[in-house]
């Protein structure tokens, strides 16, 4: 009985198991190879050692692109994070409008990347953004916000702070699974609003926290692309050069791949370091598993 | 606090919440409407005086926009059926897949969600270089096969696993097949899950900028994403910023409509229902 379950569910999860493998799992570990190699997608692919890694090592934008890489995690998933936790529980009682409220959240998950970053190029730009007018009206330097290294980086984090649904949406999924009873107890009790956030909400939803956190810091390496791409062109300065534009630029366009494979292994493993980091911060415990 | 004040405050804070996200679609909305090539406006002027549909016809005599459209929708139509194909059975398999095995493959979807795609960029292109692949769909296509991503397959385990496992188990014992399983017994159970995939998948194929970039070169083949993205290279300056946008609406439109039309199948609360189908 339990052998032809199991046996219907292998089945099934043949397909995802088998393209997994041929699409994520085979890639990543051949990353790791090319990273050793002159491999340019022409000439003989010749074992080079860890010459590619030296070259990164002096490479002043490699660590320039890593550093900004850095800066938008360090910045932006926290924020993210924490307004998406904000929405998830002000969402969650059911009250009058709260399914408009709900959708309008997402509302902005849902728009093309091109169209979000030309979006906001517009809203930006010096010359008649709306968004640079309303900073320069509040008497800050709003025309110099995609002029500046730190204006740039900034308004980068910011426009991301708006595509947070799908965090937001499992954040509120998971709040929604949480026991009736237990917050029962808190009203009978007269717990304070705070104390049942911090004691109750918190603690039983941090598995979930830590998952979501660990995925937004990979994400950040990928969301970066489009917007460095097509509003600021890694500019000023190489202040909004991340490192997959860099990796692009020479993978894609200079035909390094070799090198630019290198480049990817350092960014993975630098990835895997921050994540491990994050979860001890969140003081990992258990419950990853208990879907 | 009395009750009634508390509820004042809080559908304040619903609406003020509501507004601040619904913000960024609106002015994109607008914004098209300004005629291209005016000299820019002095001060704050987000809904044009004289609004005019220029920019639109701009965007579709500049570009072969309308084809690139129709290219968009042949990735989208294809690759979301495939999604929830692979993804609802993966997810179904996680709930009749007991001890170790589930453990290790709920493990890896997890470590598969933190790993960014920009990682595989390369590996993936020479893999599909050396199938003679690039410059067909197959490529923007082939994540579907892994049901879009790791995060929609737990979505499905989640759901499955809110059915009690009797049901699957009776079925089994019945002498269903596992295409029955799935088609007839498990998959009209998830019915709002589906929905809610269908839209996400949507939005992530449609949208889909990063691999047209790297598969696509030739210009009747590219979609229209990227098709946006050369009108952004042509454009001549922040007075023609209208004509972009204009684009960047058409693409945009679609996906809205799909949401809210969607919102129905996955947020009916009269089943109880919620967001990812419960």
């Amino acid at each position: 009985m339990f052998r032809r379950e199991h046996r219907t569910g292998l089945m099934l999860a043949m397909p995802l198991l088998v393209s997994t493998t041929i699409l994520v799992l085979i890639p990543t570990l051949v990353t790791f190879i090319f990273a050793f190699t002159n491999f340019d997608g022409l000439s003989q692919i010749k074992w080079v050692g860890f010459s590619n890694f030296s070259k990164i090592w002096g490479d002043t934008l490699f660590w320039t692109s890593l550093k900004n890489s850095f800066y938008i995690a360090a910045v932006g998933v926290p924020l993210r994070i924490t307004i998406a936790l904000f929405l998830a529980l002000l969402l969650t009682p059911e009250r009058t409008g709260v399914g408009a409220a709900r959708s309008s959240a997402f509302l902005p998950t849902v728009i093309p990347d091109i169209s979000y970053a030309l979006l906001w190029l517009w809203m930006l730009n010096p010359i008649y953004g709306p968004v640079a007018y309303l900073i320069s009206a509040l008497g800050l330097p709003g025309d110099q916000l995609l002029l500046t290294p730190f204006g740039a980086r900034f308004s980068i984090v910011f426009m991301s702070l708006f595509q947070i649904g799908e965090i937001y949406i499992v954040l509120l999924a998971a709040r929604r699974e949480l026991p009736h009873e237990l917050y029962e107890l808190c009203t009978i009790e007269g717990t304070s609003a705070f104390w049942t956030f911090k004691r109750l909400t918190l603690p039983l939803l941090m598995p979930t926290i830590v998952f979501l956190t660990a995925r937004d810091v990979a994400w950040s390496l990928q969301s970066t692309f489009v917007p460095s791409l097509v509003i600021t062109k890694g500019g000023p300065n190489f202040a909004t050069l991340f490192l997959p534009l860099y990796i692009y630029q020479n993978g894609f366009e200079y035909m390094r791949l070799g090198l630019a494979s290198a480049m990817t292994t350092v960014m993975f493993l630098l990835t895997g370091l921050m994540i491990f980091v994050q979860v001890r911060v969140l003081r990992f415990r258990k419950g990853l598993f208990d879907l | 606090m009395g009750r009634r004040k508390l509820n004042f405050w809080a559908t304040a804070a619903l609406i003020f919440v509501s507004l601040i996200f619904i913000f960024p679609i609106l002015s994109m909305l607008v914004a098209p409407l300004r005629e291209p090539g005016l000299p820019p406006p002095r001060g704050l002027d987000i809904i044009p005086t004289n609004p005019s549909f220029q920019s639109f016809r701009d965007a579709f005599s500049m570009v072969p926009l309308g084809r690139s459209l129709l290219n968009s929708l042949l990735v989208t139509g294809i690759a979301v059926p495939i999604t929830i194909l692979t993804a609802s059975w993966a997810g179904l398999a996680l709930t009749l897949i007991r001890g170790r095995t589930r453990v290790l493959i709920i493990g890896s979807l997890i470590l598969l969600a933190t790993v960014p795609v920009t990682a595989i960029w390369i590996p993936r292109f020479v893999l599909f270089d050396k199938l003679g692949l690039v410059g067909t769909y197959v490529p923007l296509i082939a994540p579907a096969l892994m049901g879009g991503s790791p995060l929609f397959v737990l979505f499905y385990a989640v759901a499955f696993n809110r059915i009690p496992r009797e049901v699957f188990e009776a079925a089994i014992m019945e002498g269903c097949g596992t295409v029955r399983l799935w088609w007839r017994v498990g998959l009209p159970l998830v019915k709002p899950t589906t929905a809610a995939i269908a839209l996400l998948s949507a939005v992530a194929f449609w949208g889909n900028f990063i691999d047209p970039l790297l598969y696509l070169k030739n210009e009747e083949d590219i979609t229209a994403p990227l098709m946006i993205h050369s009108l952004d290279q042509l454009v001549l300056g922040p007075t023609h910023f209208p004509v972009f946008l204009a684009a960047s609406v058409v693409i945009t439109l679609p996906i809205i409509i799909l949401f809210f039309a969607t919102q129905r199948l996955f947020q009916g609360r009269e089943r109880g229902g919620s967001w990812l189908g419960r």
